[in-house]
């Protein structure tokens, strides 16, 4: 184990020092983005009567941070601000704390996105193995062809379709929203109910647009494991066929985990396209609608979260890799 | 060392007495009439062709060919375990105590293997799974067998393990990336064995290791074949190897068998052209370099092989109209030391003279 708990040290380093320099990065860019929601409000309120000192104090007081001061002073204050969790405050949602709309957010977009993308995922390895045990076969053939075809078509085109297919032509699903108002929120069947039918349409529609890219790798990936040599090496030892199966999955499955974890990560930035489309109040919506209204904190933080779940997803992908391939555990080798 | 290995070779021999295991007799092997093809863009392509041998309960065989010569197809007919695209057409494998393992499907097949043949995979490919300790895939093929004493399989695994010079316990607790290649052919062979079979094929047991572990591997095989009283049958192309280990030898060329007999007397006056010109490319420690004398020519491939007359004829010093048309067929002389066979038209017709 200790081997893993060094290798978790060195990521957590190596991925606090690209958080941070991401944060920076994305610091400056939102800022170079022309239009400057502080400073027009502080002349708002210089026409409306106040005197200039008096003005940026007011706006101090309604957004939080210093209006004045250089880009290098705020990018100082900003950078502190990280370690303390503190992203600044949201123009837009009257100065509440970024972390705690996006954290308002992140329920929308992550569990949506978890649901769709591991039901494409469980869907898409058992397909894939059935794609690839019978690929000389028609039922091969369909499998990798719809693969094929829907792997080609983009989220947003999928998105689109199913909701002109099933909340326009035939209306039985939603087309928009999360939830709808007139029930209680909390625990009650009303309210669940309303939320896991505006669920589906989004949650449809990540999983069928990842589902094509599952069967065509693990397709792939059971190919070549057939081809290794201990597969025929089991056979020949009379090993049952569930070992032979298991031995094969289980190989077959490994390099997928690390396409998993990454596009988990990428997924909650490939939510504005989904959720721009079923209006759907999660992160993806919330940067668009931050970068129309000019709300650099915001920007920075969303922009900050996904690269920070991209991040935290490497991590882990590499750590379970290294709990179930033991070639990856490394320690002590004999030789090769 | 070697006082220490007798001493496990008497430990082992007592412990495996006293187990009384449903003593197995090592099996005569009889191949005849095995026509193996392959399908292909050209159609059903043989690999191996009407291809007769015996193999004599308790001896070591060896087959000799060239890289496609179908040497590795015949072994894994022994298993009917050709792939496909590849099938057995014709021809019968009898194992003494199985039967005819051609007509095998289903559990009867998956059961023969690793109980009554064991397989030896060539020392270079990868015949463990990666994921798993060589200890737990001895604990699959125990199950997959139904071994009720997973605890006397593992037993037995390290004391075949110890008596090929390797730390039982150790490498059971390995994975196959934490092993050298010499260690890896000795857990295949012990993977072969463990079950107790008593028929073992060894795909080119020694390619791809260097001199030394070479030499133990096959002091290894020809002290285990002995011990445990097997059958064996040895692939490969290194004639060397042959001569180190197997009783009697026969040569494969284009998918046919051209010569057989006992090793020594194959090797020390050759009848075929084509066994001529092997042994005369071998090299020798002893004398000029250049008396090594490569054979001229390629071999066959699936398609190019001749479909009528003599394989070899292409390449052959010796050739006549004869061959061109009419497949050679074996003549047998049977001698002290077992039947000399040898397929070559122009053997005959000199020894007719």
């Amino acid at each position: 184990m200790g081997v893993i708990a060094r290798r978790l040290a060195g990521h957590l380093a190596r991925g606090i020092v690209m958080i941070l320099v991401v944060a920076t990065i994305s610091f400056f860019i939102v800022r170079s983005i022309p239009g400057d929601p502080v400073a027009a409000n502080v002349q708002k309120l210089i026409q409306q009567g106040m005197d200039p000192v008096a003005a940026e104090q007011a706006t101090r007081v309604l957004y939080g941070f210093q209006p004045r001061g250089t880009l290098w002073h705020q990018y100082i204050d900003y950078m502190s601000g990280l370690f303390t969790f503190n992203l600044g405050q949201s123009v837009s949602h009257a100065g509440q704390p970024v972390t705690q709309v996006l954290g308002e957010a992140a329920k929308w977009t992550v569990l949506p996105v978890l649901a769709g993308t591991l039901l494409s995922f469980l869907v898409g390895i058992v397909l894939g193995v059935y794609a690839a045990i019978k690929r000389s076969g028609k039922l091969g053939d369909v499998l990798a062809i719809s693969g094929s075809l829907l792997h080609g078509v983009p989220q947003y085109v999928l998105g689109l379709l199913l909701s002109a297919v099933f909340a326009t032509l035939i209306p039985i699903l939603p087309a928009d929203g999360p939830v709808d108002i007139l029930y209680e929120p909390g625990f009650n069947a009303g309210y669940l109910g309303s939320l896991a039918q505006h669920a589906v349409l989004p949650v449809a529609t990540y999983a069928l647009a990842a589902y094509g890219g599952w069967i065509l790798a693990m397709k792939s990936s059971v190919v070549t494991v057939l081809g290794d040599d201990f597969i025929l090496a089991a056979e020949l030892r009379g090993m049952k066929r569930s070992i032979v199966f298991r031995y094969i999955a289980r190989n077959a499955i490994l390099p997928l985990f690390t396409i998993l974890a990454l596009s988990l990560g990428l997924l909650l930035g490939g939510a504005v396209f989904i959720e721009r489309i079923f209006n759907y109040p999660g992160l993806g919506l919330l940067l668009l609608d931050s970068i129309t209204m000019r709300d650099y904190a915001l920007m920075g933080g969303a922009f900050l979260l996904i690269t920070a779940a991209i991040i935290v997803a490497n991590i882990l992908a590499d750590l379970f890799y290294s709990v179930i391939d033991p070639r990856v555990r490394g320690g002590e080798e004999v030789s090769t | 060392m070697s006082e220490r290995s007798e001493v496990t070779i008497k430990q082992s021999t007592a412990a495996r007495e006293a187990a009384a295991p449903p003593r197995k007799e090592a099996p005569g092997v009889r191949i005849s009439g095995l026509t193996v093809v392959y399908k292909t863009p050209a159609g059903e392509l043989p690999a191996v062709r009407d291809v007769s041998l015996t193999l004599e309960p308790g001896s070591i065989t060896g087959i000799v060919g060239e890289s496609g010569s179908g040497k590795s197809t015949l072994a894994l007919s022994l298993l009917n375990a050709v792939q496909p695209p590849g099938r057995i057409s014709t021809g019968s494998v009898e194992i003494d105590g199985l039967g005819d393992v051609v007509g095998f499907r289903g559990e009867r097949l998956r059961k023969a293997r690793g109980q009554h043949i064991g397989y030896v995979f060539q020392a270079a490919q990868n015949s463990l799974n990666p994921l798993k300790t060589v200890g737990k895939q001895l604990l699959d093929l125990g199950r997959s067998h139904g071994v009720d004493d997973l605890r006397g399989l593992v037993r037995e695994a390290k004391e075949l393990l110890g008596r090929m010079g390797l730390d039982g316990a150790r490498v059971l607790d390995s994975h196959q990336h934490e092993l050298s290649g010499g260690m890896r052919q000795r857990v295949g062979i012990m993977l072969a064995l463990v079950l107790n079979a008593h028929l073992v094929v060894l795909d080119e047991p020694t390619t791809a290791l260097d001199m030394i572990t070479q030499a133990n591997i096959l002091k290894i095989v020809r002290e285990v074949h002995a011990e445990r009283g097997l059958t064996t049958l040895v692939i490969t192309h290194d004639i060397g190897v042959v001569a180190e280990v197997a009783d009697r030898l026969a040569v494969m060329y284009g998918g046919r068998l051209v010569e057989q007999g006992p090793t020594r007397q194959v090797l020390a006056a050759p009848r075929h052209p084509y066994t001529r010109g092997l042994i005369k490319a071998i090299p020798r420690l002893v004398g000029d370099i250049d008396e090594a004398q490569a054979l001229p020519g390629r071999p066959p491939t699936l398609v190019t092989v001749p479909k009528e007359g003599c394989v070899f004829r292409e390449r052959c010093a010796l050739r006549m109209d004869v061959c061109d048309t009419v497949d050679p067929q074996a003549r047998v002389d049977e001698g002290a030391y077992g039947p000399r066979i040898v397929a070559c038209h122009a053997v005959t017709v000199k020894e007719r003279a």
